[in-house]
């Protein structure tokens, strides 16, 4: 239980506090204080998650975030200082998974890490077919016909908790809760914004959504597969 | 039905009514019509009056003058008859009068005569009366004739009509004469003023048609006048009114030296100096609201670090001693107080630069409002205070901001809790078909009512002395007002010393929709009984 965290703020007493708490949770903490040397670091310094100040000199928060999208799918948690909407919203659609207001307690920081790394539901041992897109579980693939569709972590997570149960709608304050951890009221823009991230990715016309489809008021189902689900050997 | 026709009147009275109530130019050109068109009458009138007395007089004097001449002369002529014998053959005397009359009788009009002898005389000979053929002796009035005789020296007359049907202006002049050996007779000259009357007639005529196209004319002019002085007022009102709207660099153009230039150049001036002020006030409200948001910003990141140093701090306060594990639970105490003091803060400055926007969502507020209760809960038993709902309405959803509501209803529910001396609180739901209505109650110490008009000021606290438990920033009933005002609704207080508090939200059912009552009275009284609570007053704490 090692994992690296990319720790990136301009602030430095911030950052090494930030750091400090971690490695009281037995992380390792790697040290960033801006945008260019968070993406110069990245490559070699492999972390399992990305905590990542919005405001930044020079490439801010939502490049950063959009450049490692480019690169991987490791989970990205923005620290923001706003809890303003289109910030938090830019946010999300640049690839961030989640979300932290300053001043947050350490407590919640780590909670909110937790739950990005914790294993995921590899577990179920399982091929799910949703409409035309098939879900290996265990290998952590998705694919449309021959074609591999690249999924984040959160992303992958999403899709498999909808496609798991596909007779069930989920309200999005279940899908906080059971993707992103969150046990009491949350921000549903988390969702919004994923979903659509999602749909981008899976949805041959994201526009009239087949896979992830939203039930008016309710929240949203995965959609039936085309071909009967079969089971995995 | 009565009814009916006056309002069908007072309907048609009004759109005149409002012309002239709302154009200037109308109630001018009105006015000047109307005052012109009476001075005109007036005048006219004695015009008209002085001409037809003129007229009538001339003819008058004209027609007493050929009286005097036919009379003379017809004296003359009877005097003249009378032989030396001292005989008269009267109607030979008669003929000749007769043709002397009417020869004198010349002037326009004249229609007749007639030579009538006085009745009641007793004398050697009698002339016959004669009159002109086709004269209506009923013109000869009898007081006429009586004044004829009573007065035989004088010449007299009189206004008649004429005439059977038609009735033509006439006048019948009259002289009596001395016929010798046969006594007094009268002579009436019948005179018909038909002439005057139709030179009268048409110079009325001219005058009435003179006079109405005066009017019309004083009433044109008029309107281009006034039209003339009005535009650059009504061009003025326009820009003054695009002024208001907030373009703020209209403005008139400004031409000649007139009294229209001087007001153009004046109303320039002050639109100017009003827009460099304007300008300078809002630059001057934007630094402001720029520097406390930029403030609370700046500020979020350090106490981040500070934060987050408590925390590691308390984690291990087990190893410190008793002073310092205290010293670290104060610190981080006053971190979360701080913590949410910056909180409200950024919050009231983005309702100050206007950046709030409602995220709403359909809802029914009475699980939303349990919920809050819930989470206050553990503090209202610290306290002792039962909190207790009373929901009558409130069925059905309302399009609310969730958030806000939830900070509104926790807000009222914390004062209460901190004001509350222990008694219950009652929060109370209704709605209506436009409006929701939450008010919370409580039965504490209350207000005077000038503390009650400055409950919704920035940082004023009731009594600042007084120890608060929920940790309030002063500024969460601020907050709370402009959240409602962002749902398009307000809050309202009620409160007495020692009787209690109540704090009223009310909002539209779907956010800036026009309400007018609000479902829930102030303060609200307590219908239901077996809750426990009692009518209007304090309700009786629930038995264990």
């Amino acid at each position: 239980m090692t994992a690296r965290i990319l720790v990136v703020d301009d602030d430095v007493a911030l950052a090494e506090m930030i750091s400090i708490v971690l490695r009281g949770e037995g992380y390792v903490p790697i040290q960033a204080f801006d945008g260019k040397e968070a993406l110069d670091l990245f490559p070699d310094a492999k972390p399992d998650l990305v905590l990542l100040d919005v405001m930044l000199p020079g490439l801010d928060g939502i490049q950063v975030c959009s450049a490692i999208r480019e690169m991987s799918g490791v989970p990205v948690i923005m620290l923001t200082a706003k809890g303003d909407t289109t910030d938090v919203v830019r946010g999300l659609e640049s690839g961030a998974d989640d979300y932290v207001v300053k001043p947050f307690n350490p407590k919640e920081l780590v909670a909110r890490i937790r739950t990005r790394l914790r294993p995921t539901s590899a577990s179920v041992a399982r091929v799910i077919v949703v409409g035309d897109v098939t879900i290996d579980v265990p290998a952590h693939e998705v694919t449309r016909g021959e074609s591999r569709v690249n999924l984040t972590p959160l992303e992958f997570e999403l899709l498999v908790t909808l496609a798991l149960k596909p007779e069930q709608v989920f309200t999005r304050e279940m899908l906080l809760e059971q993707v992103w951890g969150y046990h009491y009221k949350a921000d549903t823009r988390l969702v919004n914004v994923h979903v659509q991230r999602l749909r981008a990715k899976v949805e041959q016309d994201p526009d009239n959504p087949v896979i992830v489809q939203t039930i008016r008021g309710v929240g949203y189902r995965a959609g039936a597969s085309v071909k009967a689900a079969d089971e995995a050997p | 039905m009565m009814r009916a026709l006056w309002r069908a009147f007072l309907q048609g009275l009004a759109a005149p009514v409002d012309i002239w109530r709302s154009s200037l130019l109308a109630r001018t050109v009105t006015l000047t019509v109307g005052l012109s068109g009476l001075a005109v009458t007036l005048i006219g009138g004695y015009m008209s009056l002085t001409i037809a007395d003129n007229l009538f007089a001339g003819r008058t004097d004209q027609i007493l003058g050929e009286t005097t001449r036919a009379a003379t002369v017809a004296q003359t002529l009877f005097d003249n008859s009378v032989t030396a014998a001292g005989t008269i053959d009267v109607e030979t005397a008669n003929t000749t009068a007769q043709t002397a009359i009417r020869s004198a009788q010349s002037s326009p009009g004249g229609s007749g005569f007639a030579l009538l002898r006085t009745p009641g005389q007793i004398t050697n000979q009698t002339m016959t009366s004669t009159s002109t053929a086709g004269l209506d002796l009923s013109v000869v009035s009898s007081g006429l004739r009586a004044q004829v005789v009573g007065e035989p020296s004088q010449l007299h007359y009189q206004s008649v009509s004429l005439g059977a049907e038609a009735a033509v202006p006439g006048i019948v002049a009259a002289a009596s004469l001395q016929v010798p050996s046969s006594g007094q007779y009268e002579l009436y000259l019948v005179y018909d003023l038909s002439d005057v009357q139709t030179t009268l007639t048409e110079i009325q005529q001219t005058l009435i048609a003179g006079s109405l196209a005066l009017v019309g004319a004083i009433g044109l002019v008029t309107f281009f006048v006034v039209r003339l002085t009005i535009d650059p007022i009504r061009r003025a009102a326009r820009t003054a009114e695009r002024l208001a709207q907030g373009f703020l660099e209209e403005r008139l153009t400004e031409s000649g030296e007139d009294v229209i230039a001087v007001l153009s150049r004046s109303f320039n001036r002050m639109a100017q100096s009003m827009e460099s002020q304007i300008v300078r006030l809002a630059n001057l409200s934007q630094v402001q609201q720029r520097f406390v948001s930029d403030v609370s910003h700046e500020l979020r990141t350090p106490l981040t670090t500070i934060r987050l140093a408590g925390d590691v701090l308390f984690a291990q306060r087990e190893g410190f001693s008793a002073e310092n594990a205290r010293t670290i639970e104060l610190l981080l105490t006053q971190i979360e107080r701080f913590e949410i003091m910056l909180t409200d803060l950024l919050e009231m400055s983005r309702y100050d630069a206007g950046a709030v926007a409602l995220e709403v969502e359909e809802t029914n507020v009475v699980p939303l409002i349990e919920d809050c209760l819930d989470q206050l809960g553990p503090l209202a038993r610290e306290k002792g205070s039962e909190l207790l709902v009373e929901v009558r309405g409130g069925y059905g959803e309302s399009e609310v901001d969730q958030r806000r509501i939830r900070r509104i209803v926790l807000n009222f529910v914390g004062n209460a809790i901190d004001h509350g001396e222990g008694r219950p609180i009652v929060t109370y739901i209704d709605s209506n078909k436009e409006a929701l209505a939450i008010a919370v109650r409580d039965w504490g110490m209350g207000m005077t009512e000038a503390q009650t008009q400055r409950v919704f000021d920035r940082f004023w606290r009731a009594d600042p002395s007084r120890q608060r438990t929920t940790g309030g920033t002063g500024l969460g009933l601020a907050i709370a007002q402009e959240d409602a005002v962002a749902h398009g609704g307000r809050i309202d207080v009620w409160s007495k010393e020692g009787e209690g508090t109540c704090f009223r939200l009310t909002i539209p059912r779907i956010p800036l929709d026009s309400w007018q009552v609000s479902p829930l009275p102030l303060p609200p009284e307590s219908v239901e009984d077996n809750s426990g609570a009692a009518t209007g007053a304090l309700p009786q704490q629930a038995q264990p």
